[in-house]
């Protein structure tokens, strides 16, 4: 085959592809939370809102999650200069991921909306809870711990999928990643490298919100499956 | 807006339409190939995992090494890993084959932990009914447990299914000739990138939205058929 691994010429490159999964982190987190509060805003509306505004979220969320997250920010990346709005590529991957974040965390906000029972409320009530007390003591709770698992999941999804703002030229953990391999050429000892840090921070993740779940929320989730 | 409008005749010709489809086709193929072997190799790492054999358990760390490896590194990186370790033995593969491979290493993954938690919705009371009825772990598989969980497992596979319709996009960075490289190559002929990709989000769309219902529909008439 003719080709070593010569790991030695990578190592100096390591603290920038560390720094460069800070920005992927970056990217994650902001989208995550902006795309969270967005998606708290359409499954309220979705629960509670008028008819009309419920019809728009629905449309807004299906066309969302049935169109690949790329092709979305190609268009906000390409088409928007059209009509005179120029996006940075960092700013382009974060409203394309958040927009798409918002999509799928709204369908998992109100199945956790779904969860909390009448009856729980009226016994609430009865027990003379102010409003205070039954969103602190019985809608969060509940809501939590059955919403947790599947937004931390979400979120190591989300982690992964700004592998893709590469693409568009952020430096973040693929983009520079890519930089390094057309200066040094040594692809399969960057990419393995670059694959490992993945494992590590998404790693890292689990580990954390696995700990915040079931100290805050009383969630079950595994580190390992 | 007006030159979009200009441009609508001469971007929907007959070649450019044959051209998109045949782009489509490519995209599902490589979703539902990938899927197939994904599922295929899944059953396989869902079943030695559940083994209980002593002698095996090196090939059941080797499951969870693999299934942990795989759904934590993006899709991206695995095709271009993919891609240069194939460059370096020298194999000369087509790039929609690499596609498929990597794809399949996915799948396999993700599958296959749907898959093991298909098995372990099971209650530990038909494991132990078929043990006292001699059953062999096949046997108990086959008979017992795959009746069950397939209910189990069928709605959130085909959910995956669904969402590879959508990350197979990013097999455009390797040059497959998907639905998004055509559209990179129609945005790069200078048609306006509203249209081009506009279109292609629509065909996207058009691909995943009924499969999208199909699997809602499908998980609602096994859910009643549960209770």
């Amino acid at each position: 085959m003719g080709y070593t691994l010569i790991y030695s010429q990578i190592y100096k490159f390591i603290p920038y592809l560390i720094k460069g999964a800070i920005i992927s982190l970056q990217i994650a987190v902001l989208s995550f939370f902006i795309g969270m509060f967005l998606g708290l805003i359409f499954a309220t509306i979705r629960t509670f809102g008028p008819k009309i505004l419920d019809r728009l979220v629905v449309i807004y969320v299906t066309f969302f999650t049935n169109t690949p997250q790329l092709v979305q920010i190609y268009f906000l990346f390409f088409a928007l200069p059209e009509v005179g709005i120029m996006l940075s590529p960092f700013y382009a991957v974060l409203i394309g991921m958040t927009l798409n974040a918002a999509a799928y965390l709204s369908e998992i906000q109100r199945a956790g909306f779904i969860s909390v029972k009448q009856e729980e409320l009226d016994a609430a009530k009865t027990l003379n809870f102010s409003i205070f007390q039954q969103v602190k003591y019985v809608i969060l709770p509940n809501i939590m711990q059955v919403l947790f698992p599947p937004l931390s999941n979400h979120y190591i999804l989300m982690t992964l999928g700004t592998s893709m703002a590469a693409i568009f030229g952020v430096e973040e953990l693929t983009g520079r990643a890519l930089n390094i391999n057309s200066d040094t050429f040594r692809s399969v000892e960057i990419f393995s490298i670059t694959a490992l840090i993945y494992i590590c921070i998404t790693f890292l993740a689990t580990f954390l919100l696995a700990i915040i779940g079931r100290y805050f929320f009383k969630a079950k989730i595994r580190i390992i499956q | 807006m007006e030159r979009i409008l200009e441009e609508i005749p001469s971007f929907f010709t007959y070649w450019n339409i044959i051209f998109l489809l045949k782009a489509m086709g490519v995209t599902l193929l490589l979703t539902l190939l990938g899927c197939i072997f994904g599922f295929t190799f899944g059953i396989l790492l869902a079943i030695t995992r559940k083994t209980e054999n002593l002698y095996l358990l090196p090939l059941r760390i080797l499951v969870i090494f693999f299934t942990e490896i795989f759904r934590r590194i993006p899709f991206l990186v695995t095709l271009l890993l993919i891609f240069y370790i194939f460059q370096i033995f020298q194999i000369t593969d087509s790039v929609f084959l690499i596609a498929l491979y990597s794809v399949c290493l996915i799948a396999t993954a993700y599958i296959g932990e749907i898959i093991r938690s298909g098995i372990e919705s099971v209650n530990q009371e038909q494991w132990d009914a078929a043990k006292a009825m001699n059953f062999s772990y096949i046997q108990t598989l086959k008979e017992v447990i795959f009746p069950q969980a397939w209910k189990v497992i069928l709605p959130p596979a085909f959910g995956f299914f669904i969402l590879f319709i959508k990350d197979t996009a990013l097999a455009s960075q390797i040059g497959v000739m998907e639905l998004t490289f055509a559209g990179k190559i129609l945005n790069n002929k200078g048609f306006s990138p509203v249209l081009v990709f506009g279109s292609i989000l629509i065909l996207y769309f058009i691909l995943s939205f009924p499969l999208d219902r199909f699997g809602k529909y499908m998980e609602k008439r096994i859910a009643t058929d549960r209770n």
